[in-house]
């Protein structure tokens, strides 16, 4: 499953630190779900498209194979 | 109790107890070697400070050992200690088995280990199902009849 995490993080000029602390998960964490290694759990699926003001399936494209995430 | 406990010290301060006790064993049983429960200590308090360091570190492990650990982090604790939990389901059982084919005494330990991982299994079951079993609702229901499950 694709996501734009990076995308959207990088628009926002936010390390993957800062977003981490803004979620309340851990750097290793961020990085776990950027590359696509980690599937969020569905409440911390909502806590990152809110954070970003998007919906869900904005932010996670399980038919988006060809995204770069 | 535990929140009174800065999150940096639970992990480290339970390891610290445990070995203390260990030590403490040692020294209570007397014998020749009494001495092993100084190393023990030793090797306690080693251990209690590289706990306590790894636990201020920005890593998988600083944050498991420093009880800060997320969903992810937690997961994969979960994992580790369910393969444990397998390993030593298998291993009691190949001991339990050897014992009883070479007439051996020494089996009862394999025995009650696998019985307590046995036993907990069917109790986690037990105590984390979360989705209870029952009737459907007449909207399930009707569902059900319109596509019946095959398997």
């Amino acid at each position: 499953m694709r996501n734009r995490i990076r995308e959207q993080r990088r628009q926002q000029g936010l390390s993957q630190a800062e977003l981490a602390a803004a979620l309340g998960v851990s750097r290793q964490t961020v990085i776990s779900i950027e590359s696509g290694r980690y599937l969020p759990s569905l409440p911390l699926a909502f806590a990152i498209a809110r954070f970003f003001g998007l919906t869900v399936d904005k932010m996670f494209d399980p038919d988006d194979e060809g995204a770069d995430a | 109790m535990m929140t009174f406990i800065p999150p940096r010290l639970r992990k480290p301060g339970i390891y610290a107890l445990a070995g203390l006790v260990f030590s403490a064993a040692w020294l209570v049983q007397g014998g020749r070697l009494w001495w092993v429960s100084i190393l023990a200590l030793i090797g306690t308090v080693a251990g209690t400070v590289r706990m306590y360091r790894v636990a201020g570190t920005d890593t998988d492990e600083g944050d498991r050992v420093g009880s800060r650990a997320d969903e992810r982090q937690q997961l994969v604790s979960l994992r580790s200690r369910a393969l444990a939990c397998n390993l030593t389901a298998i291993t009691s059982f190949i001991g339990l088995t050897a014992a009883i084919a070479v007439k051996g005494t020494w089996g009862w330990p394999f025995l009650v280990t696998l019985l307590i991982t046995g036993y907990g299994y069917l109790f986690g079951l037990g105590t984390y199902t979360i989705a209870e079993e029952g009737t459907p609702d007449d909207a399930d229901a009707e569902c059900q009849a319109r596509h019946p499950v095959s398997s």
